[in-house]
């Protein structure tokens, strides 16, 4: 039992992770049928960012400021340079771009900053607390905590505000949209920018966990990518719930069947999703994007 | 001035041939060149980079001291992106270049295993760096080893633990990929010969986010004492922490990983008091001390295996050409093979029929971030 817990926080905390990146892919989708493939780049970008501002003297908390805006000027830089010159092409060149712009990413940051992999300090100076027979790692009660405020924000903002209404009708039908004095461009823009700061948002918590490496990116957005059409394609309750269940399999699977087979479970659910529920567990038909 | 048909023909012929002349002639009176993979992208890019700073340094230092066969030594480094398929597309730009006299290949056993049947075709000699016992024993005579292979680390840390630490619950961990697998069979042999095979043999896929599950394996295992075959430093040094993090205090014997330069900024103090067989360890050998020297006073960084197998590399490479008066690749391995007591910054080389130049391993102690040579083991069999 004690095992079991263990196990069921760890796969909660890096499923958590996923869920973040996970997010990002399904609003970028939402709002321009395409899938990002370099939202991963955006986390490891976000974690370079975060090291430059804290070698460069800055307070913990302003370093994190200052990374976060950075990736809201990648978002606009991306919009601009990636997907707006491609907007009124099919989705196959503007997903080629996207897979283009994440090889240029991690080459620009291992041109700029080198190879070496760099450590990024957590937020708390306590590694973590033990709970009775469980060890709840900080850096994971983060990262758990900031999922759960993100996903009550989603809603909120999605549901309750102008600027998130006009975001869904935008991603719904950017005809109609337009026609109802919604300025599509912009509301493309803003969720480019969005995604980038949750990209970098979970780049930077997950930093002090799996360190900062031009991999880190990669890595994540793999297993997130598995993670969204687990959840279902376009949904944001989908992605939440496809990156905690991933975290949760494959922590499971490791520990009670095989450690050198964890990815193997991941991608053994993916499989088994797009052949008996391909639109995932809450998602539409991704056939019918497609 | 009236061009005739046979002074066109001429002209012609003089164009088409000229690029070749110059070329061969420059070939022919400029360097002798050395190829290297090296990973320059990649996972392993920090380590690869120093690995071509050890091979640079030895160059410059044989070039000062007279150079091979009289000319001046030149590198030519190939990224092999810390992969199977990049280090064969690298070796083979590398291969189709006739003037390269001689090759550094890899320090990852799998990626050496990936190269080694176009080393074979090419028949030159190669220089490795990876461990698996496997490389040379398998027939592939082009493959000089400058590190002691892990039929000795695993020797060398089932000794150490049992005999020094007095342990024999062990956890053997392992990457599953070629040297981790050859590693861990070695290390579990070698306890088995002692009396206390493992209580746990536990293989992990490279580039791991997540050691949760590893970590309780151990703890529920009773295991106490822990010997381990890392590949990849950031692997590793999220295992530490976790290990660490868990209540997990066991000793811990680890491959040579367990003291890159890489692997100790990661993990920090998460690997403080743990043991390491070392092939490079600065104070084994004044051979070791010169190298620690040479490379700190350029590299401003300590040295550790990457670079100091990568020097001993083009050092042992140049003398076997030069030994062998000629670029002949059968004359130039058989001079190779005759090497004895040369002093390396790995240890003494003494290469044995399958291109095995180093027999034995350093036990080191990381005594607060700080890498202590604790003794050196060398086997005679």
């Amino acid at each position: 039992m004690d095992l079991a817990l263990q196990l069921l926080f760890t796969g909660i905390g890096i499923g958590a992770v996923y869920a973040l990146v996970a997010l990002g892919f399904v609003l970028i989708f939402r709002a321009t049928n395409v899938v990002n493939f370099a939202q991963g780049e955006f986390s490891m970008v976000a974690a370079y960012l975060m090291v430059v501002a804290v070698e460069a003297g800055l307070p913990y908390w302003a370093a994190f400021i200052v990374a976060l805006l950075g990736m809201a000027l990648l978002g606009v830089i991306f919009n601009l340079g990636v997907y707006y010159p491609l907007r009124h092409r099919t989705y196959l060149p503007v997903i080629i771009a996207t897979i283009g712009a994440s090889i240029l990413l991690a080459n620009s940051v291992l041109a700029i900053y080198g190879p070496q992999p760099q450590v990024l300090e957590g937020w708390f100076e306590t590694p973590g607390i033990q709970v009775g027979p469980v060890y709840l790692d900080s850096q994971y009660l983060l990262i758990i905590g900031v999922t759960i405020c993100l996903v009550i924000f989603n809603f909120w903002f999605f549901e309750k505000t102008l600027l998130g209404k006009k975001l869904q009708a935008t991603s719904q039908d950017k005809e109609m949209a337009s026609l109802l004095g919604i300025s599509v461009s912009t509301m493309i823009m803003i969720t480019f920018i969005y995604s980038a700061v949750l990209g970098g948002l979970a780049g930077i918590l997950v930093a002090p966990v799996l360190f900062v490496s031009i991999q880190m990116g990669s890595t994540i957005a793999l297993k997130a990518f598995a993670a969204t059409i687990i959840g279902g394609f376009g949904d944001v309750a989908g992605a939440i719930i496809g990156g905690l269940s991933l975290g949760v399999i494959e922590t499971f699977g490791a520990a009670y069947i095989s450690v050198p087979y964890k990815d193997g479970f991941a991608f053994l659910v993916l499989i088994a999703f797009l052949i008996f529920r391909p639109q995932g567990i809450f998602g539409e038909r991704v056939a019918e994007k497609a | 001035m009236r061009l005739t048909r046979r002074d066109f023909a001429a002209g012609i012929a003089a164009g088409i041939a000229a690029p070749y002349l110059i070329k061969s002639a420059h070939a022919q009176g400029a360097t002798i060149k050395i190829g290297m993979c090296a990973p320059v992208t990649g996972p392993a890019a920090e380590s690869g980079g120093y690995a071509v700073k050890g091979a640079r340094l030895a160059l410059e230092a044989v070039n000062k001291a007279g150079g091979i066969l009289g000319k001046q030594g030149e590198l030519i480094v190939e990224d092999d992106q810390t992969t199977n398929p990049g280090i064969v597309l690298a070796f083979s730009k590398l291969a189709a270049q006739s003037d390269i006299v001689g090759f550094l290949g890899s320090i990852r056993s799998t990626q050496v295993h990936a190269m080694a049947p176009d080393v074979t075709k090419l028949g030159k000699p190669v220089m490795i760096g990876g461990t698996d016992p496997n490389l040379t024993h398998m027939g592939n005579q082009w493959l000089f080893r400058c590190r002691p292979n892990d039929s000795y680390s695993g020797r060398v840390i089932a000794e150490y633990g049992v005999t020094t630490l007095a342990k024999k619950k062990w956890a053997v961990l392992h990457s599953t990929d070629a040297f981790g697998t050859a590693g861990g069979k070695a290390l579990t042999a070698a306890l088995e010969k002692l009396g206390a095979p493992p209580v746990l043999d536990q293989g992990y896929a490279n580039q791991s986010q997540d050691f949760t599950p590893v970590v309780l394996a151990i703890k529920q295992s009773g295991a106490d004492i822990l010997g381990s075959y890392f590949t990849f430093e950031n692997d590793l040094g999220i295992f530490a922490r976790q290990l660490r993090q868990l209540g997990v205090s066991i000793p811990w014997v680890g491959s040579p990983s367990i003291v890159n330069i890489t692997a100790l900024k990661l993990a920090g103090p998460a690997l403080y008091n743990t043991y390491g067989v070392a092939d490079y360890a600065e104070d084994s050998s004044a051979g070791s001390q010169a190298f620690g020297k040479i490379y700190r006073d350029a590299v401003k960084v300590a040295p550790d295996n990457q670079s100091s197998w990568t020097f001993d590399a083009i050092n042992v490479l140049a003398q076997g050409i030069n030994k062998a008066g000629t670029t002949d690749p059968a004359k130039v391995r058989e001079a190779i093979l005759a090497i004895k007591k040369f002093a390396g910054a790995e240890g003494e080389y003494n290469f044995d029929q399958n291109g095995d130049g180093l027999h034995g391993y350093n036990i080191v102690k990381n005594d607060k971030g700080k890498i202590v040579f604790d003794k050196h083991i060398e086997f005679n069999d």
